[in-house]
């Protein structure tokens, strides 16, 4: 049996009553949809390490990222994607800068090739005309987009999504999903995503293989 | 009680986590860390100059051309020499340049990190894997440090020149008052404005940024932050002050 990419074992956040545990199988999309009383939005940042927990423990690859020490988890999560609630973009820097940040910080490329890399992602966003305004010009989808392909700069297998569609169309959340999926593999998407949501499209369900809900102290499986 | 020694605790455990920071930085962080280091000197020191050029002007001339009348008349001019290098260049060089970027940076770094804070900024990076103190407060906290530095030598430097300009109105000579300021100033004078340079712009790009993190994320949090840096440094600058005359002595 193959190691799940993430896995949550007897794991209560700081905010919420419920125990998660749960798996996130390679190439699945997982998504856990519950109120901010449940605990589900802190899940991506025990995960991450960034929240602590009040019990039980979450692996991403088989490690527990709390374990480890600040450089090695700090290593550990440039290997992965991460969209924080509200997005979280520098309000300094442009919206290309920011998309540039993670690589400029975290690899060894040349300027030519990190500007060349940004073009690409945010043409794939649908991004490029407002490359050069800060987050704080732009409407809330052009800084969804931006925080998701900030996300996507390493072109990372395991993404963590935090409220990816709270504020944007049902439309645009397809279309949103379809890339953070990456396309076909033989086991499901080309991505492993985890997301957490109060809330999930409809139109949306059908493409996520899993949704947990977490509600009045228990965790179901929906589909 | 117990509380300021917690807070003093967490200061200096904030302070060694700088200093190791500096020395843990990613090379490939470094190009990037060099950029915001290069916009907070610009920001904390040459903007500033005007500013800190003009108030040591302004009060080495009235100082000086004071001096000259009424110490003369007393026939003491020599002391102007002692008044400029003690008064001025030592102790009130080094405490106004910093109490000038206390109020114009320090307030702005700590409003600046609240905010990062607020808005998600820190969750962010530390997601990414970058860590905040290399990203963030590395290149405030030395840019504090080397533009304090700078501007401090600048006040002086104003100082003694303004000087000169009140010594000549007053109708001393140039050379004698450049006799009397030389023959008063000695390297220890040197050492301790150049360490109270550095300490005191220690002080400001510390506990700004620390005050800035601390804040617990809501929007409120960030004129809270801004006031308690403010408030901090100024009283951190003035009991340095105090331990430096002690040393000196």
């Amino acid at each position: 049996m193959t190691q799940p990419a993430i896995s949550f074992q007897q794991l209560v956040t700081v905010t919420g009553g419920i125990e998660f545990t749960m798996e996130v199988p390679r190439h699945s999309c997982v998504a856990v949809v519950g109120d901010g009383r449940s605990g589900a939005e802190n899940l991506c940042g025990a995960a991450l390490g960034l929240n602590e927990a009040i019990s039980g423990r979450s692996e991403i690859e088989g490690q527990d990222l709390t374990k480890m020490t600040r450089t090695e988890a700090l290593a550990f999560r440039r290997k992965l994607g991460y969209l924080p609630a509200g997005d979280g973009l520098m309000q300094n820097l442009s919206l290309s800068d920011n998309v540039a940040l993670p690589l400029k910080f975290g690899s060894n490329f040349s300027d030519k090739k990190i500007r060349g890399r940004v073009k690409v992602i945010l043409g794939a966003l649908r991004i490029s005309e407002n490359a050069e305004a800060r987050p704080a010009t732009v409407r809330d989808e052009t800084r969804r987009r931006t925080a998701l392909a900030r996300a996507l700069a390493f072109d990372p297998e395991i993404l963590l999504l935090e409220a990816p569609f709270d504020g944007i169309t049902d439309r645009v959340a397809g279309e949103l999903l379809d890339i953070v999926l990456g396309g076909e593999h033989a086991d499901g998407s080309r991505r492993t995503v985890f997301l957490t949501a109060q809330h999930l499209p409809v139109s949306l369900r059908s493409r996520i293989h899993t949704i947990y809900r977490a509600a009045k102290g228990s965790l179901d499986i929906e589909r | 009680m117990s509380r300021w020694v917690s807070q003093l605790g967490a200061l200096a455990r904030f302070l060694f986590s700088i200093l190791a920071a500096a020395f843990r930085l990613p090379a490939a962080g470094r190009k990037v860390v060099w950029r915001v280091f290069k916009d907070q000197i610009w920001f904390t020191a040459v903007q500033a100059i005007p500013l800190v050029a003009v108030l040591s002007a302004i009060l080495s001339f009235l100082v000086i051309s004071q001096a000259v009348k009424e110490l003369g008349r007393l026939g003491a001019s020599e002391l102007i020499g002692t008044l400029l290098v003690v008064a001025i260049i030592r102790e009130l060089g080094p405490l106004l340049t910093a109490l000038i970027v206390a109020g114009r940076s320090g307030t702005a770094i700590a409003a600046e990190l609240a905010t990062n804070r607020a808005m998600g900024e820190i969750k962010a990076l530390e997601g990414m894997g970058i860590d905040p103190v290399h990203y963030i407060v590395l290149p405030r906290f030395s840019g504090a440090v080397i533009s304090i530095f700078g501007l401090t030598i600048l006040f002086d430097v104003v100082a003694i020149a303004s000087g000169l300009v009140a010594a000549i109105s007053s109708g001393m000579a140039s050379t004698r008052y450049f006799d009397i300021v030389m023959r008063s100033l000695t390297y220890q004078d040197l050492w301790i404005t150049v360490a109270k340079g550095l300490v005191f712009g220690a002080v400001i790009g510390l506990l700004p940024s620390f005050q800035g993190l601390a804040a617990r994320g809501a929007s409120t949090d960030v004129p809270i932050a801004a006031s308690r840096a403010i408030v901090g440094s100024m009283l951190g600058i003035f009991m340095l002050s105090v331990v430096f005359v002690i040393f000196a002595i």
